[in-house]
């Protein structure tokens, strides 16, 4: 990752306020905005600020660093579970057992890079047999290389002072005419071991194929937390999407590695502090079904975003795991059903719940209960519903049982035009009634219903109110109930 | 040279020709509507499935849904969802229209922007059965996005109308104009692959309504006391 000392301060998604970073007074890096205001490297601080008053100059910070390097890691761990970190910020993943599963190498190669440009880095990408081989092509941006023939040719035209252990002896190499890997691999060895050291040998080896390489895996903490800094104050919460794609990306590799999903995740929104101190906001997500995949978590998080209304700028974000699974593979099966299987279904559903509110998002739940506004009963999605206990609230006869397609919310009285209920027309009744008597221990109903026509044809069901009791000649009540769809 | 013999006739050479005065035959999978009468009059001779179908209707609840019961009830493998229906659903009536209540999902929606993308999320999941979506005011642009996400699964799509919106354009391929009518529903052809109709078509619909129930004796009597009623009427 070339771009590494410069996108720890400003992440390629951040809008470019012309960084530039510093390392003992001298420009080490500097973003496209400084670059073009004509900063370049190894420029002085003052003249960097004459060029560019406004450039927001910082101090390399190495410690930044190490920690962007290891959330890359993290996030490449999804891809394969050996990860090493090497010299001048670079990453070796030896993906030999993950091709088949991710489609080949190209398809791979795709993937880590739009893992990189989430977490917020620009790198450059190489493969090769060896892992010396493909770090010295990533260093000299050369591709990738496939066979070891090939890797060969291709290391034998390297200039000589791209290994580390050479840099100190390059104008030796120069004074001999040794200019790249090739002719450095010609040299008697005794010799070059006894002037340039050992490191270097064993280096040329390993890049050639010629000595085993041994790293140090890098390995997943056992506990996920993972936070960022923002370099701006966000003022809108769709704006923190980026940073938590970032973090997704991360809790997406450490899952990956652990083998475990994740149920719940925790997205803290830090605040400045101002004079008070404000909690950080706290966005909870709760899946139905663990899931380790980046891109529903990344939908819903967006839908989350969008609802939260921040009362003072983000500072900082941080992103938690608290319940975990193991993982669970999906079971692929041989022929896949054209209408998508129960997990599209979940996941749509949860997607739904995000934007719309879990009280928008209903099923139905018919109660055993005479009066139809109790028997038609929604209840929310995410509540577990067993399939008998709906059965067993159903009324036996429903088939035969007149009730309107839709029920209004609240009965509209009728007006009464000559002794006859009026809506738009005047009704004209064109059932027997049903007597519903109900509800003596709450609300007590007592009405008789009728379907009734309108004179466009239209089936209106209306009751008309008994009041027990009452005379006969007391003007009878008519309310409109419901809709014949 | 225009018109010999020989020449293979249009609907022949492609299944996207026809002419003017034929019904189109679909490509797209079709579901039967259950009305051997409606189903002569539309290309495919069913509800075309992964389409904007668009029905305008001139109130709620005159009829719609007993329209579409045949292919509701077809389509209740899979989930049906009710997006902004004009009032609360019956989950009762609807099952007695052939609807599992397991099946349904209701979706309600607080602006249009909601409802929109709660309908595409829908229509490009492509797990469920059938979308129904009534909506008052609808963009050109919306409903032709909606239209392209119908389009990626096999979900059957009713867009619910008011009449008055016949008059906008709209990319369904085939809307229909519903109308109460004694006994049944008036269906105007507002477009569809095929011959222009001017006259409605009239569909009877069984009402699901039986008078199964004893007149009720209509003067309201008092409640009985204890020990008022005579012996002879309690047996």
């Amino acid at each position: 990752m070339p771009q590494l000392a410069l996108e720890v301060f400003s992440p390629n998604w951040s809008t470019d306020a012309g960084c530039v970073v510093l390392e003992q007074e001298r420009v080490l890096a500097a973003s496209p905005l400084a670059r073009a205001a004509g900063v370049q490297i190894g420029m002085r601080r003052g003249g960097v600020l004459m060029l560019m008053p406004e450039a927001r100059i910082v101090e390399r910070s190495l410690e930044r660093e190490a920690e962007a390097l290891h959330a890359v890691a993290m996030a490449l761990l999804q891809y394969t579970p050996q990860v090493a970190q090497a010299e001048e910020s670079t990453l070796l993943i030896d993906i030999g057992a993950s091709l088949r599963l991710f489609g080949g190498i190209r398809a791979l190669c795709r993937r880590v890079r739009a893992s990189l440009r989430a977490l917020g880095f620009s790198g450059y990408l190489s493969c090769a047999p060896t892992a010396r081989g493909a770090w010295l092509l990533a260093r000299k941006r050369a591709g990738r290389v496939l066979r070891i023939a090939s890797l060969t040719r291709r290391l034998d035209r390297m200039p000589s002072a791209l290994l580390p252990p050479a840099r100190a002896y390059a104008a030796w190499f120069e004074g001999i005419g040794c200019f790249d890997l090739g002719a450095m691999q010609r040299l008697p060895r005794p010799g070059l071991q006894r002037r340039c050291g050992r490191a270097l040998l064993d280096m040329l080896d390993a890049a050639y194929g010629m000595s085993p390489e041994l790293f140090e895996w890098i390995e997943a903490p056992t506990v996920f937390h993972a936070k960022i800094e923002l370099f701006d104050r966000i003022e809108n919460a769709e704006e923190c999407l980026q940073g938590a794609q970032r973090l997704v990306q991360q809790l997406t590799g450490w899952l990956c590695a652990h083998q475990l999903a994740v149920e719940r995740i925790t997205l803290l929104l830090e605040h400045e502090r101002g004079k008070v101190a404000r909690p950080a906001t706290k966005v909870e997500i709760a899946l139905a079904e663990p899931t380790w995949r980046d891109e529903h978590l990344i939908r819903l998080l967006k839908e989350r975003l969008a609802q939260v209304v921040l009362e003072a700028p983000v500072i900082g974000l941080a992103l938690d795991a608290p319940q975990l699974q193991p993982m669970a593979p999906l079971n692929e099966s041989l022929f896949p059903e054209p209408g998508g299987s129960e997990e599209d279904r979940v996941r749509m559903l949860e997607l739904l719940i995000a934007r719309l509110g879990p009280d928008n998002v209903l099923q139905a739940l018919p109660q055993a209960d005479y009066r139809p506004e109790v028997a038609n009963t929604w209840v929310p999605v995410q509540q577990k519903v067993r399939e008998s206990v709906r059965c067993a609230q159903m009324p036996a006869d429903v088939h035969s049982l007149p009730r309107p397609t839709w029920i209004l919310a609240k009965p509209i009285a009728l007006l009464m035009r000559n002794h006859r209920p009026f809506y738009g027309s005047p009704l004209k009744m064109a059932s027997t009634p049903e007597r519903i008597e109900a509800g003596w221990w709450s609300q007590t109903q007592t009405r008789d219903y009728f379907i009734a026509e309108g004179q466009d044809h239209t089936l209106y069901w209306v009751y008309r109110e008994r009041i027990v009791g009452a005379s006969e000649d007391a003007n009878p009540r008519w309310f409109l109930h419901g809709l014949f769809g | 040279m225009a018109c010999s013999p020989h020449t293979a006739a249009p609907e022949d050479l492609h299944p996207s020709l026809w002419r003017a005065s034929q019904l189109a035959h679909s490509n797209a999978r079709c579901v039967d509507t259950g009305h051997p009468t409606l189903s002569r009059q539309l290309p495919g001779g069913g509800w075309p499935t992964g389409t904007l179908i668009d029905l305008l209707l001139q109130q709620p609840g005159i009829g719609e849904m007993r329209l579409l019961r045949p292919a509701l009830a077809a389509a209740a493998s899979r989930r049906i969802v009710l997006l902004q229906p004009p009032h609360p659903p019956q989950a009762l009536a609807l099952a007695a229209l052939g609807v599992p209540p397991s099946q349904l999902i209701w979706l309600r929606a607080g602006r249009g922007a909601d409802a929109l993308w709660a309908a595409e999320q829908v229509l490009r999941s492509g797990s469920c059965g059938a979308l129904l979506f009534w909506t008052n005011h609808v963009r050109g642009e919306s409903l032709r996005r909606l239209h392209l996400a119908a389009q990626c699964g096999e979900t059957l799509f009713f867009m619910m109308r008011p009449l008055a919106s016949a008059q906008d354009s709209s990319p369904a391929p085939l809307r229909l104009s519903l109308r109460p009518a004694a006994g049944g529903l008036d269906i105007g052809f507002v477009k569809r692959r095929g011959p222009q109709r001017d006259a409605p078509l009239f569909l009877p619909l069984t009402p699901s309504l039986l008078q199964r129930h004893a007149t009720v004796d209509r003067p309201v009597f008092a409640p009985a006391s204890a020990r008022g009623l005579q012996p002879e009427l309690v047996n």
